[in-house]
Formats: C-alpha cells, structure tokens, sequence
C-alpha cells in the first residue's frame, strides 16, 4: 500500500469500483469507499476502508451520509456512477458548506433540465421536449418533421428518445416511425425527446479545477454505442479550440468549480458544435482505461486530484500529460453485442485476435443462450481493445468489428 | 531459431504483454483480479504463437511476481495434483488453460534451475512434470480421441506443443514405462499409420542412451528394447543401426546361413511389433535384385497360406515389392504378408485389379494431394501402392486421422476386408478420373459434381487410400445426406446400405425417435439387438459381413460426446466365456474409456488385430443405431427382462439421460 499523506484530502467514494479502488491503493490520499452492502465482505477481507450505503433512494438520510463523512474528516466526495451523482451533491454541499452543489448535481441527472440550463446560457442544443407517454411521441416525431418540410410519405428524420436520468445509452432509443413508438413500455415514461442531428458525435472528458480545465481529452465515437478512441483523429482535434470553447461555456452555465465532466457533442458540417448532454462521473465506455493505455497516466488518480480541494496547481501541472502531443498511440475499444439470437459460445474472430492493434478482450462467456432483443441502445457484453499508432486505421479496425461475430 | 515473419506477429502480442504485464504488476491487491483475465488473454495469443513458448519461458517468474496466480488454485505449486491437470487442458475455458501452461512452465522452470523457484525443489518439480507427461501421453502421441476431436479446444494444439515442449526438456524418464505400454497397446491394434509411434520409440531410444543406467526396470526394459530393435536393429547384420549403405554391403558378403537367418530374423521382429525397418525393406530390394527370391517368403513370416498364395502370383508379389516396399514405405512388408495370409488373391478380379494399379498413372489432383500428405519420395504411385497394401493386409489398421470423417474410413476398411475389388475399382476411379461415382436410388452421384462435405479440405493426416478417396466419399456421403434430409428419419436407414454395399442389412432398427431425439421403443430396439447379433437368440448364427452401427460415445464421465459410426465384425465368447461383440473403430485408437466401467478392451480378450471388443450388454447399452438382413432365425431364443433392464440402466446413466 502507498504511504498515505495526511496533509492532503481525505477522498470518499461513492460506489464500488476495483479499478477504481486500485487507482486509490497506489495513490497518496486517504479514502473510504460508500458503497451497497453486497461488497462488504470483499472490502472487509481486504482492509478497505469501507461504508456500506444504500443508494437506492435519495432521501434524508444523505444529511446523515455526510455527517458521518464529515466526522472522519473526510474533504470530498467523488461520484462513480450516474446514481451517485446527487448523492455526491448532497454530501458535498455539507462537506464544503455550499448548498448550491446540490442544486448542481440535480441539474447533471436531470437530462432535461440539463438542456434547459444549457440553452438559458447561450449553448446551442438540438430542439428537444418532455415526452410523458407516447402521444407526446408521435407528435414530436411529427412535428419535427413538418419543420424539415417533410411530404406525407417522405421517410422521417428520426429522433431520439432518452430516459431522464440513465447513464449513456441504457434506454436510448431512435425513432424513425410510429410503430417505434408502440414499442415503448409506459415505464419507460416521462422521457426527453430530442431531433436528429446529422454530425460528427464525440465525447469530451474534461478534468477541472477552480473553474479551469486542467486536462480535457477528445474521444472520438466511430459508431455511436459501439465504439470510441483515444485521442481522436487529427481531423476532429483540429477543432480543439472551438471545443475548449464550449467547454468553458459548460464551466460558466452550469457553475463548475471542481470536479469531471464528461459531455457530449455533435459538429455538423460547417463546424458548428452541438451540446448533447453531460454528466458528472466517469464515462460508461471505459475512456479511462483508453486514456491510461494512451497517456499512461490513471484517470482515477487524476479524478482525485480534480475533487480534492487541498491538490494544488503545482502538483495537477505535474501530473496531466499534454493532451494529442504526449499519447503514446491510440487506443480504442470496441462494445460488443451478440448478433445472433441464440449464442452457445464466446470466441473471438481470428481477424480481431490476430490483428496487430488488438490488445485483449474483457468478454464473458455466455450466461444463458437466448439474446434478448436489442429494443433501445442496450449494454454490451463486454469491451474489446485496441491499440496502435495510426488513428485511422484504429477506427477502421473498429468499424470492422461491428460486422464481426464474437458469439456463436 | 524463428523466422522474421514469426517476429513480426510475435511483436504486436509482445507489445500488449509488456503492457498488461506492467499493469498487473502495478496493480494492487484489489485490482489483481481485474487484470488478471486480460494477461491470461494475452499470454493465450503467444501460446498459439509457433515462437510464443519460447517468448514466455523467461518471464514466467515475473509473471508470478505481478501476480499471475494471486488469489487462484494455482497459488501454491506444491498443492497442485499433477492428475488434474490433463482434465483442465482439455475441459477448462480458454483463460484457465492458458493459467495451467503458465503453471506448467513455472515448474518447467523450477526444473531446471534451483533459484527459479524457492518453495519448489528441482526434483519435486521433475517428478511432477514426468507425471503430468505421462498421464498426458495420448496428446504428446498425436493419438486423437473421438472425445477430443469433437471438443476440439481453441487452444488444443497449443498445448500440445507445450507438452511436447516439456517433455523434450524434462526427458523422458519416469515416463518411459508408461510410454512404452502405450507404444506397445496402440501397435496391437495394428495401425496402418506408425508415424507417431515412431517418433516416440525414437524418443525412447534417445533416452534410453542417455539414461540407461537408471531405467533398469527389467520388464519395461525389455519391451523397450524389441520396439527399439523392432525399428532400428532387427537383425544380427544391422544390430547396432549401422546406416542401410553398410548393410547392403555387409548383405552383399553374407553366406546363405546368414541370409536365412536374416529374413527369418526380420519377419519375427515384423510380426512381434508390427513395425518394419527400414532394413527390412532393404533386405527384400537386396534378395529379389540378387536373384534370391526364394527368401522372400521368409523375410516375410508367410505361413502355409501365405506361401502358398506367393508360389501362386509370384510374378505379382515382386513387382509389388520392387514398387512398394522403400525406404519410407517399409511398413508395407507388413502389409503384403498379411494380405498374402488372407489369400484374396484367390478371388478372380484382384491380381488383374493389383497389376491395373501397378500400371497406374495417376492424375495429377491425385499425385499433388498424395505429395503434400507424404512428400514427393517415394513417388505418390509408390506411395499410393503401398497404402493399398497396407490397407488390403490391415483392413482394421485404417483410422479417419484427425478428420469428422469416420462413414468413409468404415466404408475404406469394410471394402478392404469384405469386398477388395470393389475398393479398388472406386481407387482405379479416383486415380485416373478424379471421380468416383455412386449410385443412391438408381440416382447417380459424381463426387466431381458434388460440393465438399464434412471434412472442409483433403485429410493429410491419413493412410494413402484416404487422401485419394476421402474427399470423394465424403462428398457423396453428404449429398446422399442431403437427398434424405426431408425424410423424417434417419438418414442411415438409406445411407448405410447404398453407400457400403449390398450386404448391409436393410432392415433397420434405431433406439431414438429422430424428430425428438428421445429414446423410442428402446426395450424393444435391445430385444431386437439380441435376436439379431446375439448367437444364444438368434440360433447361433454368426455375423456373415461386416455391419455398419451407430455408437453413442461417451467420455470417461459417461457423459454424451456425440454419434459415431463403427462396423460390428463378430460376435463370440471369449476365452473366459464371455459374450463379446468384436468391432471396428475408424477412429485412430480404439482403446477408449466410455464411463462407468465401459473400457472398449483392444487385446487380451480374444480381438483379432485392430479389433476393439466390448462385453455384449455394455456395447449395447452405448448402441443406437444397427442393421438387420430380415432373414428369419432358425430358433429364436427369448431375451432376459433383467438382461434388457441392466442395459436399459447403463444406457440412461449415461448418452440417454435426457432422453427418456
């Protein structure tokens, strides 16, 4: 274990993560993980430290969270998943006495308030609305449309259809005509409903401290759900600039003192940057893996230093790479879905395992042989990745995949 | 030393290795376990890697030390049991084989150098490895097991090539008693394919050099010594493995006591072992070339029949000698002796289909497929003809090789015992017209027609016959599949008969109900079993030809593997009384464990060579598909209820659990 400084934060964590726990081993701070009861005896048989939360619900009892963290001493909490993000808030905003972070997390989980704020301040967005039910469905789906001058029978412009408060893609669903609509469960309602907008989508995670931007990676989608690499082509980091841009108009709109963002954004054709939406945690697709493979530094680490409050500008200087110029290569993953219906066996296609960029696989062997129907954008069954040193052939290598079959 | 374009591919992996490698050196406790999977990922690539063993071997203690087998069953060495490693080769997903080499090689390494592995003694290390080898020789004899076959693991030749890797550095001591039962238990079932057998005597006689003075175990020594003398010294002139140059030499001095001595001296060797020098194939070029042919029927151990039927086509037996038996080819002296045994030459069509072969010029398809199987010396008609001898002398001795391919090896061995004209008729075809038509129905099929069938390229680890035939029988095999496949039945009921031959019985009886795959009327399927093979119920009728049958086969668990075909020879008592059915397995070794004491015996209970026997309720209990000829037994005998019910019960133990 790494000798523990006790000048600098005390950092809780908000969810189970052995990469994340790993990070923090090796790391100078003190920490102590919050998470659900069932990984209590793992962090018990191993000496980490360890609160066994609840997170289900948020209710009175985070006031109770935070007292007890603030007992320990503890600075900061960092959020790991979507549903700590106003866990993270709530404890935060008692840990630093400033009830205005609360206000601020509701405002990342809330897909919709999110865009509102975002348009309030300036930032382009794609036309978007509440959908309570499927009627409110079919009528943007229509009215959307009719604003492309649309003729009845022409084929729509789809739109997309995205739970309020789910990380990623969980519940993301594009819908092109109204019988996309009749498969839509009521429990999947109230949803945000948003246009289409035809462009270059990319990720953007953006570490920050005192309202500057102390590492700001681009992660360049090759097919939205499937696939990301890490840094992008030179072709999307010519819009670097622009991108920080928008950045620093997020930084302003949604009042970010601290911490990691991770938004989403189309560039259509003439350059203009559309804001998709923007969360407060770790990406989903595993881009801090990308980024280590790439950089060589640990983005957990790094996420440490970004909440920490007593991490100085010196000791950030020290530790971020500078972005495109210090990657050692490109790194990419690939998310992959079985394409068949019924699947009996994992095995990866000797194209993929016997390419040069091909790294490793983290695919599990099939559970039970029947695949459930993809509805929305669902969860893939595991991540495979990629190294290499030229950006397009690493995201051609990744297009290829998707016509790949890793289950038979 | 590995070629450039090895590295090439071998970089790339490396790349991640030392990557992967680092992160799970770095990672802490907690995160071991994460990084664990994906460096067994990496190391399964250079283990499939032809230079990746060897990339490995000197950073196996770094492995270890980044945690490789952490919080695993493979953490403390010397707790492991060398009885369960064969099982995880061959049964565990991909990450955990590739963490047992890993282990392997961690005791390879504890082997050979003291330091490498403090908690691990060299000789503890030895001895364990020596056992694993041992308990693991069907994989380093190259001997493919139908169980193995079927479940054929990506990493399966990967490992094969780990173990060989091991044994070649270990050596074979401890192991050699073992590996020479083995030896001696494949070579009673006559094989016509000794290669790999070969290459383990001479694994044997290397360590036997090196070694002699601790293999003193005289039994083991012994049997040893006759396959070592068997290959490379069978006779007084050649005893210390002088080179053929110097024997020839030494031949060309002999007396006439001398000579005899050595052809009576090499047919001995032959018959003992079933294996033929190269010296034998000498011998009999240097008799027939100085004109003293009237040792031929010595060299090859002829008995009266055999002798009788050389007097008779002398001129023919010469000249397949001078064609066939070469060095390379020796093995055929075996196979012209016992086909002279057999006196198939007696029947009309065969010496005039013998000298149709010698005259032979084959198609070039035919001469380029026998080249890649075997190289171009001895010549691919040299080759082929001494294949056909090989096969007409040891119907039995034929396996599919390493190919889904058993229907045309049991039809190859059915016409070589029952029908040899045939045979070579469909060869003649195959050689000269580079098809073979069949007839199905009155509907002819032409394999040059068809699309490939089950085995997806020419077998190359076959006997001669297979390479040509195979591919033309399997075509027809499947498409005769293909004509049936909207019957509602089994396509063997219409296959069987029109693809072996006339004598196939046609009435056909089969255990489960095709369309459910559940046991159908299996009582009566047993009782009909009986009444059909068994001589106490069916007046004691013998099997007059070979039938072709459908086996059930199952692991050594008794757990279902999947269908097979085999041909029942006969059905007799044997020495100790025992009812047994004597049959046929194309596959390569018939010694097979079928779980819950179904040993398939293939010596010692009365098998003929390259018979496997089963007592008659155990080969019935695995029994699913059989053909009848529908003639009417002269006195039906009734069959047990309890005879039935103990059958019943061995089959659903086991392939019929979930059938019923």
């Amino acid at each position: 274990m790494h000798t523990k400084d006790q000048q600098k934060g005390y950092i809780a964590i908000l969810g189970w993560s052995l990469r994340c726990i790993d990070a923090l081993e090796r790391f100078d701070r003190r920490y102590v993980i919050v998470a659900p009861q069932w990984a209590e005896d793992y962090a018990t048989q191993h000496d980490i430290p360890f609160i066994s939360w609840d997170f289900e619900r948020l209710n009175d009892r985070s006031f109770e969270l935070a007292t007890r963290l603030n007992e320990m001493g503890v600075d900061v909490a960092i959020p790991l998943f979507e549903e700590t993000v106003e866990w993270a808030g709530a404890v935060n905003s008692v840990l630093m006495g400033n009830p205005r972070l609360l206000g601020q997390s509701m405002l990342f989980r809330d897909k919709s308030l999110m865009k509102r704020r975002a348009q309030l301040g300036g930032i382009r967005v794609g036309i978007f609305e509440e959908a309570m039910d499927q009627t409110d469905v079919i009528r943007f789906l229509k009215r959307v449309n009719q604003t492309l001058l649309k003729l009845d029978g022409d084929p729509n412009d789809p739109i997309h259809f995205k739970a309020f408060d789910k990380a990623g893609c969980l519940g993301h669903r594009v819908i092109r005509s109204p019988d996309d609509v009749a498969a839509i469960a009521d429990d999947e309602f109230p949803a945000l409903l948003e246009s289409h907008l035809d462009g270059w989508e990319f990720a953007v995670e953006a570490w920050i401290k005192d309202r500057k931007i102390q590492f700001l990676n681009i992660s360049e989608y090759v097919t939205l759900g499937y696939s990301v690499f890490v840094p992008a082509t030179p072709e999307l980091e010519k819009y670097r600039a622009k991108i920080t841009e928008q950045i620093e108009k997020l930084i302003e709109v949604f009042d970010i003192d601290f911490g990691f963002i991770h938004p989403e954004y189309f560039v259509t054709n003439d350059g203009t940057m559309y804001f998709g939406e923007v969360a407060y945690r770790p990406p989903g697709f595993n881009a801090f893996e990308l980024m280590e493979r790439a950089y060589g530094f640990n983005a957990y680490q790094a996420l440490v230093l970004a909440f920490d409050p007593k991490a100085t500008q010196e000791e950030l200087d020290a530790f971020f790479p500078t972005p495109v110029k210090d990657a050692k290569g490109h790194a990419g993953c690939f998310g992959v879905y079985p394409r068949r219906r019924v699947v009996s066996e994992l095995s990866i296609p000797p194209e993929t395992e016997n390419d040069p960029y091909f790294e490793f696989h983290e695919l599990a062997p099939p559970m039970e042989s029947k695949v459930t129907k993809r509805t929305a954008f669902g969860t893939h069954w595991g991540l495979v990745y990629f190294f290499g040193e030229d950006p397009h052939r690493l995201r051609d290598l990744l297009k290829a995949q998707e016509d790949l079959d890793f289950y038979l | 030393m590995t070629t450039s374009l090895q590295d090439d591919t071998l970089d790339p992996i490396m790349r991640s290795f030392e990557h992967v490698l680092s992160q799970l050196s770095g990672a802490s406790f907690a995160g071991k376990a994460t990084y664990q999977g994906r460096m067994l990922d990496t190391i399964k690539r250079l283990l499939k890697h032809p230079s990746g063993i060897a990339a490995i071997e000197p950073r196996i203690g770094e492995l270890e030390q980044a945690g490789i087998f952490e919080g695993t069953d493979w953490a403390v060495p010397s707790s492991l049991v060398p009885g369960m490693v064969g099982n995880t080769l061959r049964m565990a997903e991909p990450r955990t084989v590739a963490l047992e080499c890993i282990s392997l090689l961690r005791f390879l390494a504890a082997a050979r150098d003291e330091k490498a592995q403090p908690s691990l003694p060299t000789e503890h290390a030895r001895h364990f490895l020596a056992q694993v080898l041992a308990l693991n020789l069907d994989r380093i004899l190259g001997a493919h097991h139908e169980a193995a076959r079927i479940k054929a693991g990506e990493l399966d030749s990967a490992v094969d090539a780990l173990l060989k890797h091991i044994l070649a550095n270990v050596g074979t001591e401890g192991i050699l008693g073992q590996l020479v039962d083995e030896v001696w238990r494949i070579l009673r079932q006559r094989p016509i394919q000794v290669d790999h057998v070969k290459s383990m005597i001479l694994q044997i006689a290397l360590a036997m050099k090196e070694e002699g003075q601790s293999f003193s175990a005289s039994d083991t020594r012994l049997g040893a010594d006759r396959l070592i003398s068997a290959l490379f010294g069978p006779t007084e002139l050649c005893r210390e493995d002088p080179g053929l140059e110097v024997y020839r030499d030494r031949l060309g001095a002999a007396d006439t006591g001398t000579l005899q001595a050595e052809a009576t001296g090499m047919a001995r060797a032959m018959h003992d072992t079933g294996l033929v020098s190269d010296y034998h194939a000498a011998f009999l070029r240097f008799v027939l070339e100085s004109g003293q042919g009237h040792l031929v029927s010595d060299a090859l151990g002829l008995s009266s029949t055999g002798l009788d039927s050389l007097r008779c086509y002398q001129a023919l037996v010469q000249q397949l000698i001078e064609v066939a038996v070469r060095q390379g080819t020796a093995q055929a002296v075996l196979g012209i002796a016992l086909m002279l045994e057999r006196g198939i030459l007696y029947s009309p069509p065969i010496a005039p289909s013998l000298w149709r072969l010698l005259g032979a010029r084959l198609t070039p398809t035919s001469e380029s497929a026998l080249i890649a199987a075997f190289g171009a010396d001895p010549t691919p008609h040299q080759r082929l003809v001494a294949g056909v001898m090989m096969l007409l002398g040891l119907p039995l001795g034929i396996g599919q090789g390493n190919n889904p391919t058993c229907q045309a090896a049991r039809a190859l061995s059915m016409w070589a015992l029952n029908d040899p004209d045939y045979l070579l008729w469909q060869l003649a075809q195959a050689t000269s017209n580079d098809r073979v038509i069949m007839h199905f129905e009155g509907q002819s099929l032409d394999s040059a027609l068809l699309p490939a069938g089950l085995a997806l390229h020419t077998p190359l680890d076959a006997d001669p016959v297979s390479v040509v035939l195979v591919p033309h029988l399997d075509r027809i095999y499947a498409e005769m599949g293909r004509l049936v496949a909207g019957r509602g039945e089994d396509p063997h009921r219409w296959i069987n008969p029109e693809l072996h031959g006339w004598w196939v019985g046609r009435e056909f009886h089969i255990a489960v109900d095709v369309a459910t795959g559940k046991l159908h009327a299996y009582d009566q399927f047993i009782r009909d079993f009986h009444k059909a093979y068994h001589p106490f119920h069916n007046g004691n009728e013998p099997v007059i030809h070979p039938q072709p049958a459908g086996i059930a086969v199952t692991d050594s668990q008794g757990s279902f593997i999947g269908w097979h075909a085999i041909s029942i020879i006969r059905v007799a008592l044997d020495q100790s009384g025992v009812m047994r059915v004597y049959f046929f397995n194309p596959n390569n070794d018939s010694g097979q464990d079928w779980g819950h004491g179904i040993v398939v015996s293939t010596q010692g209970n009365g098998e003929r060579l390259g018979e496997a026997s089963l007592p008659f309720e155990q080969f019935t209990s695995r029994l699913y598909i059989f053909h009848d000829d529908g003639l009417k037994t002269a006195s039906e005998v009734p069959v047990d209820e309890d005879q039935i019910t103990s059958i019943r019960e061995l089959a659903l133990q086991s392939w019929a659990q979930n059938r019923h």
